[in-house]
């Protein structure tokens, strides 16, 4: 039996074209909000990228955590951003009979809930963006080959790299080597994170993004160096219906700053017109 | 004692207490352009807690950058965690520099205070004066008035009594043989420094806290400069150190892994400072993490451990001339009684002085400490309660809360002018939906399911009273903005 990480929740398994999804559900109701849906992103699952701010979502309202996973019988290079919307779909038809979600989705994970939102929306209530990107570039796919040169060598420097490239300079800085290394050790990279690694050097979701007219929030973090704010600036141009915010950290935000995004998450999925569109969200200043 | 008949003072606004709360409303306010207010203080200073708090080893431990106001940062903290003299030089120098002291009132300790309806006035006597002031703001803190236990022969002790927050500097360590009664906040920070100077301590622990380490060091002149030169240091680190802070809310939440990882450190900082078996199942706590307060020490720990040091494991039962008993039975001869045994917060001292229409705040609070969006009442009309109900923090700054009150007020303060009114007034059916809010939120909270007793839980209804039990991000959110539509304005 699997442990799920809200006590009291339920765990589902979703058919999406021969792949079975599996997906956690707090069913708790709540203060009877808008549910929440959690699209985790690159080598991540809902315990990892999410471990701090579902269970703290959970403790006010429904949410969803979905783990995305490798299409049964594709070959690494042959997976496709559509897999992911439809196993994403998938979990929200199944499970939210036909109730709208806040639908938040984290790094590869909002490139994949941007395209659910133009495709799906009548499954959509709110979207959250975090560390999203359009279109890969130049920087990323650089970045992209020195990984994949690594992880061919069986260097394990690989590792050293994934957090060097995640964590933003200041979170590094102000930590001692020693401390750092708990993290470093913890990184897993699996033949579906290839795939998904494969698949960001191809990301292209430009020509979905005008089809978005959920109120939107685009999330950008300071310090992140894999896919940096540039990347979030163009997403809140591109989607008519969009506010901006930014954190302070570095891409691995769900790490570094995980109170500061459960606030941005539920200040905008408890009201998401609270800003108008074009707004420019600023961050709290303690 | 005859009464001085002289005419009350009259201001606009009359704000008791001269702390953090006291001096943070009025700097924002005398910075916007109002100077019709005054403060009063029973004591003859500024700086509140940090003036009455003078023993040895006495220090913030929530960091200075950001236990401090973020309109007043200060690039030359001596320290991550500043000693206490420099906190109360801090406000000393806020006082001064924002141009409040002409509007201080010092030993005037409030006797009551009555709202009139036919002059929409606060009529108010102290020990030194009277005021008549339209709007009431009480910043008279939480941890102010300090508490001795209720325990028979404590004050015919035939030696040298005194409380954490009353400290006698004329009273020399050496030689003497001292009771520290307590294991709290102030006990841990005192144990370690009478520790080094009396022959012989005996530390009284009536329940264990749980203690991790204190990540404290000096600041370099470096960094001071680096901080006074580019300003906005001080900001990223006050962000990070708040930030920071915010992450320890889901163990009070009683998230399991947030849970798991605060056992984590505080049982392998126990483990890797208590060898001893028998000392460390004495320091190991009965109650689940986070219920009380969790401590940060390097020193305390050590200090139980010197030659001269006694830890019982047991509370206070009574004191016999010189003798300090047990609960366990055990007697100590001791010459000096340090209480560290806290202090009032549940009902604040000044409840019963407050009354509005014939009903005193002690009457309206006699099923628990509560108000609208943790600040005013209904029923008491232009009265503002500043660090009362459900205003403490388990895991941040309190400071970041004093800032949010103050905002709210000014917001207030700003629309009684502009709009010309006289009378603000909580509707009823706001506050207790609002703390209906704040109750169902306690509900899941370790404070409530932890199994201990803390200060911070009314005895009467098993409410939480005294924390806000949630995000301080989120005590901002729903506290640190005025809508009138909460009010009946005239
Ligand atoms: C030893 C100690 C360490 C602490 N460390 C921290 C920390 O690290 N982080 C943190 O967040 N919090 C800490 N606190 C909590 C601290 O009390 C608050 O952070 C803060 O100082 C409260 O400010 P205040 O202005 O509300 O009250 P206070 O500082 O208590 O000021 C209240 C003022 O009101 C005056 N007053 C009271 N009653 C009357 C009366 N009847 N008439 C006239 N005047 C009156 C008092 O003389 C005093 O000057 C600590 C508390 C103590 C005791």
């Amino acid at each position: 039996m699997t442990t799920t990480l809200v006590p009291g929740a339920v765990t589902g398994v979703v058919d999406a074209d021969g792949t079975p999804i599996s997906f956690e559900d707090s069913r708790d109701p709540g203060d009877g909000r808008t549910p929440i849906v959690l699209v985790h992103g690159t080598g991540g699952s809902p315990a990892t990228h999410f471990g701090y701010i579902y269970p703290l979502l959970a403790t006010r309202g429904r949410v969803i955590a979905i783990t995305l996973a490798d299409p049964v019988g594709r070959g690494a290079h042959d997976l496709q951003i559509s897999d992911f919307v439809d196993q994403v779909a998938g979990v929200m038809t199944h499970a939210l009979n036909g109730e709208r979600a806040a639908l938040v989705g984290y790094s590869l994970g909002a490139v994949v809930t941007a395209v659910v939102a133009a495709k799906h929306p009548d499954l959509i209530h709110s979207l959250t963006l975090v560390c999203g990107w359009a279109q890969t570039d130049t920087q990323q796919v650089l970045r992209n080959e020195v990984w994949r040169g690594l992880r061919v060598s069986g260097a394990d420097l690989i590792k050293e790299f994934s957090v060097y490239s995640a964590f933003g300079g200041p979170f590094l800085a102000a930590r001692t080597r020693d401390e750092i290394q708990p993290v470093i050790d913890g990184v897993v990279i699996t033949p579906f994170t290839d795939a998904q690694m494969e698949l960001n050097r191809r990301i292209d979701i430009r020509d979905e993004l005008s089809r978005i007219h959920a109120p939107t929030v685009i999330v950008g973090c300071t310090y992140d160096q894999m896919v940096p704010v540039r990347h979030q600036k163009y997403l809140f141009g591109a989607i008519d219906n969009a506010r901006y915010t930014e954190i302070s950290s570095g891409h691995a935000v769900v790490f570094e700053r995980p109170a500061e995004l459960l606030r941005v998450i539920e200040q905008f999925t408890t009201a998401p017109g609270r800003y108008p569109a074009g707004a420019v969200i600023p961050e709290l200043k303690p | 004692m005859t009464k001085a008949t002289t005419t009350p003072e009259k201001t606009r606004t009359l704000i008791i207490g001269t702390g953090f709360a006291g001096l943070g409303l009025s700097t924002r306010m005398k910075r916007g352009g109002d100077n019709d207010f005054l403060l009063i203080d029973r004591a003859d200073d500024v700086g509140g807690t940090w003036r009455d708090n003078t023993y040895p080893g006495v220090a913030c431990d929530v960091p200075s950058h950001l236990y401090s106001f973020s309109f007043r940062l200060k690039p030359n903290w001596s320290r991550v965690f500043a000693p206490g003299g420099e906190i109360w030089g801090y406000l000393q120098e806020t006082a001064r520099d924002e141009g409040l002291l002409p509007h201080i009132r010092f030993g005037a300790a409030l006797t009551s205070a009555a709202w009139d309806d036919a002059s929409q006035a606060w009529h108010i006597t102290t020990t030194k004066g009277d005021f008549i002031c339209n709007v009431l703001v009480t910043a008279m803190g939480h941890l102010a008035d300090a508490k001795y236990p209720d325990i028979p022969g404590l004050t015919d002790f035939s030696g040298q009594l005194m409380h954490s927050a009353e400290w006698n500097h004329d009273v020399d360590f050496s030689g003497k043989r001292v009771a520290v009664i307590g294991s709290g906040a102030s006990a841990i920070q005192i144990t370690p420094g009478v520790a080094e100077t009396a022959s012989e301590l005996v530390v009284l622990q009536r329940s264990a806290p749980y203690v991790i380490p204190r990540p404290d060091r000096a600041y370099t002149d470096a960094e001071q400069r680096a901080f006074e030169r580019s300003p906005e240091l001080m900001e990223e680190l006050r962000a990070d150190l708040f930030w920071g802070m915010e992450y320890n809310y889901a163990q009070r939440r009683a998230i399991p892994s947030a849970i798991a990882q605060a056992y984590a450190l505080a049982n392998g900082h126990r483990t890797s400072q208590v060898a001893d078996p028998v000392l460390n199942a004495k320091l190991t706590p009965d109650y689940e993490i986070g219920c009380k307060r969790i401590l940060i020490s390097n020193a305390y720990y050590p200090s139980l451990q010197k030659e001269n040091v006694t830890l019982e494991a047991a509370g206070l039962e009574r004191v016999e001339g010189n003798l300090v008993v047990s609960t366990a039975g055990n007697s100590f001869e001791v010459d000096v009684i340090i209480c560290a045994t806290g202090f009032e917060a549940v009902e604040p001292p000044f409840a019963p002085l407050i009354t509005a229409r014939g009903r005193s705040l002690a009457e309206h609070w006699s099923d628990g400490m509560m108000a609208f969006s943790s600040v005013t009442l209904a029923g008491f009309p232009n009265l503002f309660i500043m660090n009362g109900p459900n205003t403490g923090l388990g895991h941040n700054s309190v400071i970041f809360v004093v800032e949010s009150q103050v905002e709210f007020i000014i917001q207030v303060l700003a629309y009684m002018r502009t709009q010309d009114i006289s009378v603000v007034e909580t509707r009823r059916d706001a506050e207790e939906s609002y703390v209906a809010r704040v109750r169902h939120r306690s509900q899941g909270t370790v404070w409530l399911a932890g199994g201990c007793t803390n200060w911070y839980v009314d005895p009467r209804t098993n409410q939480l009273t005294v924390t806000w039990p949630d995000y301080a991000y989120a005590f901002r959110e729903s506290n640190g903005t005025f809508d009138v539509a909460a009010f009946e304005v005239a």
